[in-house]
């Protein structure tokens, strides 16, 4: 994993300094909250309905043991034991206080942790890709571009102040886990005939208000050209992108109106002026991936005994097995997925126990390294086959074991209602139920992959328009209601859901689900999933069953 | 006469300010003057030749690439930055430093707040209309706050890229 | 009726105005029958931007024989994240909590009178 050196250090250091000062200014009345809200949002410091809330960036996803460690120790000494963690792949902690905040950034300073630009019109926080360094699937290792563009944003001088927010996913793998095609600017690592490495580019790609799946504006971008590209994009976005309206800032909107095509003749135009002085020196990406390849794999067979018989004798490790275990690309490893979805729970919430818990499993059986995935759930991404029951029973001890990856159960919901104070409606609740209601592992895992993601208003947190379905929170007449899309994904096959037909008030959502996974188990032929079937047959099999019971 | 924070030799210092700006529909008044781009295209060459020192300034929705060929006989560009967040004075002075080469003064104008004072700097921006009442001692102290920086800029500072290298 | 509520700058606590002070129970708070005093409230909550932010009247209901923001936001804010019984102002319980519990009315923007009158 990537070290940080003195400089990296220093950099997090000077900014926790930094922001101490600007809140002892606050407090001692020495500048307006209208000037100081933009300096707490910059390091990621919110208020929400009950408090503040701090957003931890999690860099590409990416932590160690002692990093968890200091997340649930601050969890434990200044929240109320617990964190939250988000589809941006962030920590959010939501009851901090202003006064303690700097104290909190420090901390995290020293275990190279901060929360610089998980807020505000800049560029955020790098997606990633969870199985980075442990899947065959990939081309090349995604973190290291991932911790490139980390450092080339930092405070970027010219880009910090953009007409909107702004984020990065990168890949390197076939199979999508970042949802980069609805990002601002989605990368994927491709390889030419001739084996030189480079980027798919994929720009204007987004949620919120307005969803659209990015278009490729770059099929082959070389590698070693990927900064001077960016700064031509993101330069094109400053200058011309909107900033008259909030709703209409995003680089999407630019893409849109001006066409894929016209937006590319654009950004071509003012690369050839960039030039390759502002590419980053191969040096500095060589010391970058020379960070990330020291991995000391054990050279072992494919197949583990240990791993057999433990399955044979034990079924809920055998169904763990079935659902969270994912192939690695070293014989005799695994990758471990850990549900943050256990029946009932929030989705997303880990309490400091159980995160120190996965720190220490992390740290005895996976290499020190622990990531996040954009799903909301945690990751360790290099386990020996031999110790996977192990591990398997240290997260049933912390309550982490649920088998549900990927099942219907594994639902993607933002805050919402209960903390958020942009929100129209709860997203808890409606997963909770909806968890319960399909708790019977059988029945999960008869109707297989199916993702369901909640937002509770517009801004889409919850990724509700790429869900297979989607469910978004909406204020009628002062009442919560949900709008239920089918048909997204946020993978590499993206696509934005299909209205089904009228919000539904709470108490039906759960009903209008069992409906709709009922329609697709009649409906499904061979190994389709839900997807699939939803593809093939249309939207009118599902509303004509959800809205002929409404009655 | 008004005063400005200039950045002189390395340091942030309180200077007299010799220049006025005119609106469009004012009368021109004596001495140096900063003025928008349309008036300077229509009075620019004139003014110039009356041996007075002219800057122009631009707006956010303006493009710098207008002045281009202007910028030799220019003593300042004034970059304007109505509302703070309205990043776009960042590209135009980046572009007015890297691209053009103006070796003029940028002057920062509009809501030039010092928690600001590390990117305009960075940008190429070397004067300062402050809207906060801030001090030069408090612009040095914001603008240098970090002892490293990760992206080569105008203000030719070493990046962590080249300072690992190095070492 | 109506009641005045903040966040506390330093703590992001929600809070409500009794009588010149901010209180931490939205049982505590000062109600107001009649929107001129309210408004003056208003306004001298208004004037303490170091001590509170986000100053604003919300509507009320009555539940259970008891005063109850109207709109489900504002009761999310006087009893905390209900995903958690435990955390927040809810975690004391008592007739007050459970009347907020059982009120209904509207979910969100409605309560915050002043966003009322700006449509
Ligand atoms: C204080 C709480 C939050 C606020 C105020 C907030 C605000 C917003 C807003 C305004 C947007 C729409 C942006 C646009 O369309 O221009 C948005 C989008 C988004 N937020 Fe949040 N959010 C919050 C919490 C979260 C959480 C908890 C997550 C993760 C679970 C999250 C992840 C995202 C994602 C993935 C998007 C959609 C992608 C995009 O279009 O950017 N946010 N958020
Ligand atoms: S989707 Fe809406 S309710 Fe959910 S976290 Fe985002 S802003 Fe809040």
């Amino acid at each position: 994993m990537y070290q940080y050196d003195t400089i990296d250090k220093e950099f997090l250091a000077d900014r926790a300094a930094e922001f101490k000062q600007q809140v002892e200014r606050r407090l001692a009345g020495e500048i307006t909250e209208d000037q100081f809200k933009m300096l707490r949002l910059r390091n990621g410091l919110y208020l929400q309905l009950h408090a503040y809330m701090l957003r931890v960036a999690i860099p590409y996803g990416s932590l160690n043991a002692t990093q968890l460690r200091k997340l649930a120790d601050i969890g434990r000494r200044y929240d109320k034991g617990y964190g939250h963690f988000t589809t941006r792949t962030n920590l959010q902690f939501h009851w901090i206080k202003l006064r303690e905040a700097p104290a909190i950034l420090e901390e995290l300073a020293t275990v190279d942790l901060h929360a610089i630009q998980t807020s505000g019109n800049c560029i955020r926080n790098v997606t990633s890709d969870p199985y980075a360094g442990a899947t065959a699937e990939e081309i090349d290792d995604p973190r290291v571009w991932s911790e490139a563009i980390r450092q080339w944003s930092m405070l970027h001088p010219e880009f910090s102040h953009l007409p909107r927010k702004f984020k990065f996913a990168v890949t390197a793998a076939p199979k999508d886990r970042t949802a980069a095609r609805v990002h601002d600017i989605g990368l994927v690592v491709r390889r030419a005939r001739d084996g030189t490495m480079g980027f798919e580019v994929i720009v204007g790609g987004g949620m919120g208000r307005t969803p659209y799946v990015g278009p490729t504006i770059k099929e082959f971008l070389p590698a070693n050209r990927l900064f001077s590209y960016l700064d031509a994009t993101l330069r094109v976005y400053n200058r011309h992108g909107r900033r008259d309206n909030a709703y209409k800032a995003r680089i999407k909107i630019l893409v849109a109106a001006l066409g894929a095509e016209e937006f590319r003749r654009q950004v071509e135009e003012e690369w050839e002026k960039v030039g390759p002085g502002a590419d980053m020196p191969d040096t500095e990406i060589a010391r970058i991936r020379a960070a990330f390849s020291v991995k000391a794999f054990d050279t072992l067979v494919n197949r583990s005994e240990a791993f057999e018989t433990a399955k044979a004798a034990d079924p809920a490790f055998a169904r763990f097995a079935r659902n969270n275990l994912k192939p690695h690309k070293r014989p005799g490893y695994t990758i471990v997925e850990i549900s943050l979805k256990g029946i009932g729970d929030t989705p997303g919430d880990a309490t400091s126990d159980q995160m120190d818990a996965v720190a220490d499993l992390g740290e005895r059986y996976g290499q020190n390294d622990i990531r996040i995935t954009h799903e909301q759930n945690l990751v360790l991404p290099h386990v020996k086959l031999d110790d996977a029951h192990a591990v398997f029973q240290g997260l049933a001890a912390a309550g982490l074991a649920t088998p549900n990856i990927n099942l219907i159960s594994d639902i993607i919901a933002c805050p919402g209602l209960d903390y958020c104070a942009l929100a129209n409606a709860r997203a808890i609740p409606i997963a909770q139920d909806i968890a319960h209601r399909f708790a019977d592992q059988d029945r999960a895992e008869l109707v297989g992959e199916l993702k369901i993601k909640i937002s509770g208003c517009i801004n889409a947190c919850g990724h509700h328009h790429v869900g297979h379905i989607g469910i978004l929170g909406v204020d009628k007449k002062g009442e919560e209601f949900y709008q239920l899309t089918l048909g997204g994904s946020g993978a590499e096959d993206a696509e934005v859901g299909k209205m089904l037909g009228p919000a539904l008030p709470a108490d039906r959502v759960t009903d209008a689900i069992d409906t709709i996974v009922e329609v697709y188990l009649r409906e499904r032929a061979d190994g389709e999933r839900f997807l699939d079937t939803f593809r093939r047959t249309g939207v009118a099999p599902f509303k004509e069953a959800v809205y002929a019971e409404a009655h | 006469m008004p005063k400005l924070i200039r950045i002189e030799d390395g340091q942030f210092v309180s200077a007299d300010d010799p220049f006025t700006h005119v609106a469009d529909d004012e009368g021109m008044p004596p001495g140096d003057v900063i003025i928008s781009l349309t008036r300077f295209s229509a009075e620019g060459d004139a003014l110039i030749s009356q041996g007075r020192a002219v800057g122009v300034r631009i707006e956010p929705d303006e493009e710098v690439e207008a002045l281009a060929y202007d910028l030799p006989k220019l003593a300042v560009v004034a970059v304007a930055f109505p509302k703070y967040r309205d990043g776009r004075g960042f590209s135009t002075s980046h572009l007015l430093r890297q691209r053009f080469g103006f070796k003029g003064e940028v002057r920062a104008v509009g809501e030039v707040l010092r928690e600001e004072a590390n990117f305009l700097t960075r940008c190429g921006c070397d004067s300062f209309e402050t809207a906060d009442g801030s001090s030069p001692e408090q612009w040095a102290h914001a603008a240098n706050r970090h002892r490293h920086v990760y992206q080569r800029a105008s203000d030719g500072r070493i990046p962590a890229f080249t300072e690992r290298a190095e070492s | 009726m109506k009641a005045l509520t903040a966040n506390r700058l330093d703590d992001g606590e929600v809070v409500f105005w009794n009588k010149g002070a901010w209180v931490e129970r939205f049982a505590d708070a000062e109600l107001f029958a009649d929107d001129a005093t309210g408004e003056a409230a208003e306004g001298q909550g208004k004037s303490q931007p170091n001590t509170v932010i986000d100053v604003y009247l919300i509507d009320l209901i009555e539940s259970e024989g008891l005063w109850a923001p109207l709109s489900f936001r504002e009761r999310i804010r006087a009893l905390g994240p209900l995903n958690h019984p435990t955390h927040g102002k809810q975690a004391e319980g008592g007739a007050a909590i459970e009347a907020l519990r059982h009120a209904a009315g509207a979910s969100r923007s409605t309560g915050r009178v002043n966003l009322i009158k700006r449509k």
